[in-house]
């Protein structure tokens, strides 16, 4: 159960060294605190640790391997087990409550949720407008959960019907429903459904619009007032109007390299903008309203990862294959600096083969190093490390909640 | 050694020439939104050079920045704002730009007055929308609130450029006497009006300011409805007032969309009188132009609504 922090726990947290701020008021505690998530690679297995304090440590066991969602205000860690057809839920134990010119911490141990989904592949998690929707790929379904609810430890899923099974995504806008469009086309064996666009629905899946066209849709994102989702001839952007969704697609311009397209895209939280892969190689800056709408950024090496930093939202960071580290600036579009901070890890092989992924704490970049069983803690005002944690097995995929908040 | 001295008095003269480039350069503004442009441009005049993010008939509200928004606050020496939580996303543009630009808020020194209800809503395609904040953020619809940005707004120019500011100190003292001129406008039409009809309705609560300076009192609905279509029994609650209250003539908005006002007109009786400039000023073309064009608009729409008859 989530508990006011108090008392030796606060005291605790205010001797961490960086990972509190001094005091608000005399009734006041500013406190910072990063929770990390990490799943292994081979063994069904997350294991969780304070940042500040890495012996404030938990293991949760999993039925397979995880792909790891920070959900509904970061309350709830969302784990998806897509070759376990399995999605299990993780209270992180912290908590945020708005009060307007400040936010409320609550801090408590994480715990896991009794109630899990199961269904046949889910894949693609979307949260958006409080919702957060799983697509079950072989299912021709996806579900929907309540957000607040699922912060109370409530697994209450909607069933949200697809005419076909299909790795796709399902998301909220407006008053819509957004789910992508399988083609009717047979297929031999375990060929992936054509997908042919995106198309609006009521919330009983019956359609509200026409199909726009977005040939091989893949990788959705939120940015501003946007949905953005990558195509084979461009990115799809969808707006909620007064008459439902508004579709534009944005080409990929001739100066790009062609042949390649955006599959994955993540929104910026601070300014309506995405930034998406390109090609094995490249990034693209998307800004869905002004000209130029693409701004390419050539990689050293091939891409193993990328975030934003919702801190500083003209900030990305993307690690190469090479072990390098790159700080993006978005408003520039160009690699603000680099460092070292992995042994190389080639993309050659199978594409789900244990390599780094990356996640944003705060004013640090943590790194998964599967090979030498560590997260590595990467400054990101000089990309330097700040120090390295130990994580049994192989740690993989990751996940951060937490934040700043007061305690009274 | 002459060539020793002909470097220095070359570098000598590089150096003055650039600086005197330097202070010939314009002060790089940025305003938040088309009002305040508007008193930027009359104080800084041809010193500054002047980028407005939310522009003509544009909601600040709702308004998400852009990637060029932030190019602009990094390469800006003076940001002016509203302040009063007026610009919601602010606070993560300013950490997306990076920017070290002076951010100079308007309403500092304005009588504020607090928001009932700790905010008001505003009306977009259809929908309510809550402005949380603890005051009410649209103090430049009283003309001597106006005077009060535009004196921040001129010791921002000094602050960043010493050297204009006597020009911008004169641009400023002629200009309120342009608002004082207004004020007096103002006060004037709305004296000639019955004492029994001051009464207007309005969708978005974005006049207590003008009701307090100039006794114009404006009904909105308060939330009326957070769904696609306002609920009968709460616009049931807006007509009982409206009626009660002798309104006498209902507006819309440049920035609201009209479909909750054609539901309360219908229901109340009361054809729409017109648009009123409340967050934004007009395109080029409109009858808002800039902000004494604005006040003059909407102030000459009011009397004329509720002249006698």
């Amino acid at each position: 159960m989530l508990r006011h922090l108090a008392g030796a726990s606060a005291l605790a947290l205010v001797l961490a060294g960086g990972a509190v701020a001094q005091d608000h008021d005399h009734d006041h505690e500013d406190v910072t605190l990063y929770r990390v998530f990490v799943g292994d690679h081979e063994k069904g297995q997350v294991t969780a640790f304070d940042l500040s304090e890495p012996d404030h440590r938990w293991t949760f066991p999993t039925t397979g391997q995880v792909k790891l969602f920070p959900v509904a205000g970061g309350a709830v860690v969302a784990a998806v087990q897509s070759d376990a057809d399995t999605v299990q839920f993780i209270r992180s134990g912290i908590a945020f409550h708005d009060h307007g010119d400040h936010r409320d911490i609550e801090v408590g141990d994480p715990a896991a949720i009794d109630a899990s989904l199961t269904g046949p592949r889910p894949f693609h998690l979307v949260e958006h407008d409080g919702k957060v929707v799983l697509n079950y790929d072989q299912g021709g379904y996806a579900e929907i959960l309540d957000g607040h609810a699922l912060a109370e430890g409530k697994v209450e899923p909607v069933r949200f019907p697809q005419a076909r099974a299909h790795h796709g995504f399902v998301a909220p806008l407006g008053d819509s429903w957004l789910s992508t469009i399988a083609s009717d086309e047979k297929v031999e064996g375990d060929a992936s459904v054509p997908r042919l666009g995106l198309q609006a629905f009521d919330a009983e899946g019956k359609p509200a619009g026409d199909l726009a066209s977005c040939t091989a849709i893949h990788g959705e994102a939120f940015s501003g007032a946007y949905l953005a989702a990558g195509c084979k001839e461009g990115v799809l952007t969808v707006k909620a109007g007064a008459n439902g969704p508004e579709y534009k697609l944005l080409p990929y311009p001739a100066e790009l390299p062609q042949g390649v397209t955006t599959g994955t895209l993540l929104g910026s939280t601070g300014i309506q903008v995405f930034l998406g892969n390109y090609g094995p190689d490249g990034l693209v800056v998307i800004d869905p309203v002004d000209e130029p709408h693409y701004r390419y950024i050539k990689l050293p090496f091939r891409r193993v990862d990328f975030a934003l930093d919702p801190a500083k939202p003209s900030t990305g960071y993307v690690l190469t294959e090479d072990g390098s580290l790159h700080r993006i600036d978005l408003l520039n579009a160009e690699i603000a600096d680099s460092a070292k901070v992995t042994e190389p890890y080639s993309m050659d092989g199978h594409w789900n083969d244990p390599r780094p992924r990356i996640a944003m704490a705060g004013d640090e970049i943590v790194v998964t190093d599967p090979n030498a069983g560590l997260v590595r803690r990467i400054a990101t005002e000089d990309l330097s490390e700040r120090g390295t944690l130990p994580v049994e097995g192989k740690p993989y995929n990751i996940a951060v909640t937490g934040g700043s908040g007061v305690t009274h | 050694m002459k060539d020793w001295l002909f470097r220095i008095a070359a570098c000598s003269a590089i150096t003055f020439s650039s600086l005197a480039a330097a202070q010939a350069e314009p002060l790089d503004v940025v305003a938040t939104f088309s009002i305040i442009g508007d008193f930027a441009a009359e104080v800084g005049g041809d010193r500054i050079r002047l980028n407005v993010l939310v522009g003509p008939d544009s909601d600040t509200h709702v308004y998400e920045p852009r990637p060029a928004d932030a190019i602009a606050l990094a390469g800006a020496d003076v940001v002016l704002t509203n302040g009063l939580e007026f610009e919601g996303f602010l606070t993560r543009l300013i950490a997306a730009s990076g920017t070290d630009a002076a951010i100079a808020t308007l309403t500092d020194g304005v009588e504020t007055m607090e928001e009932p209800g700790g905010g008001h809503y505003h009306y977009v395609d259809g929908k309510a929308v809550f402005h949380a904040g603890a005051h009410d953020p649209h103090a430049w619809q009283s003309v001597p609130n106006a005077k009060v940005y535009v004196q921040n707004i001129a010791a921002a120019f000094c602050a960043a450029d010493a050297e204009g500011c006597a020009a911008y100190q004169a641009n400023a003292a002629r200009y309120a006497g342009e608002l004082d001129a207004l004020d007096t406008e103002i006060r004037a039409a709305i004296a000639a009006l019955p004492e029994d009809r001051r009464t207007v309705v309005v969708a978005h609560n974005a006049f207590r300011y003008f009701e307090a300076t100039y006794g114009v009192h404006f009904l909105s609905p308060q939330g009326v409805s957070t769904e696609s279509e306002a609920a009968a029994a709460d616009v049931a609650g807006l007509i009982r007032e409206v009626r009660d209250r002798k309104a006498a003539a209902i507006f819309a908005e440049n920035i609201s969309d009209t479909k909750l006002l054609e539901q309360i007109a219908r229901e109340a009786g009361l054809p729409l009188a017109g648009t009123l400039y409340s967050d934004a000023l007009s395109g080029p073309d409109g009858p808002a132009p800039d902000y004494i064009a604005m006040m003059r608009h909407n102030a000459g729409a009011i009397a004329a609504a509720l002249a006698a008859r």
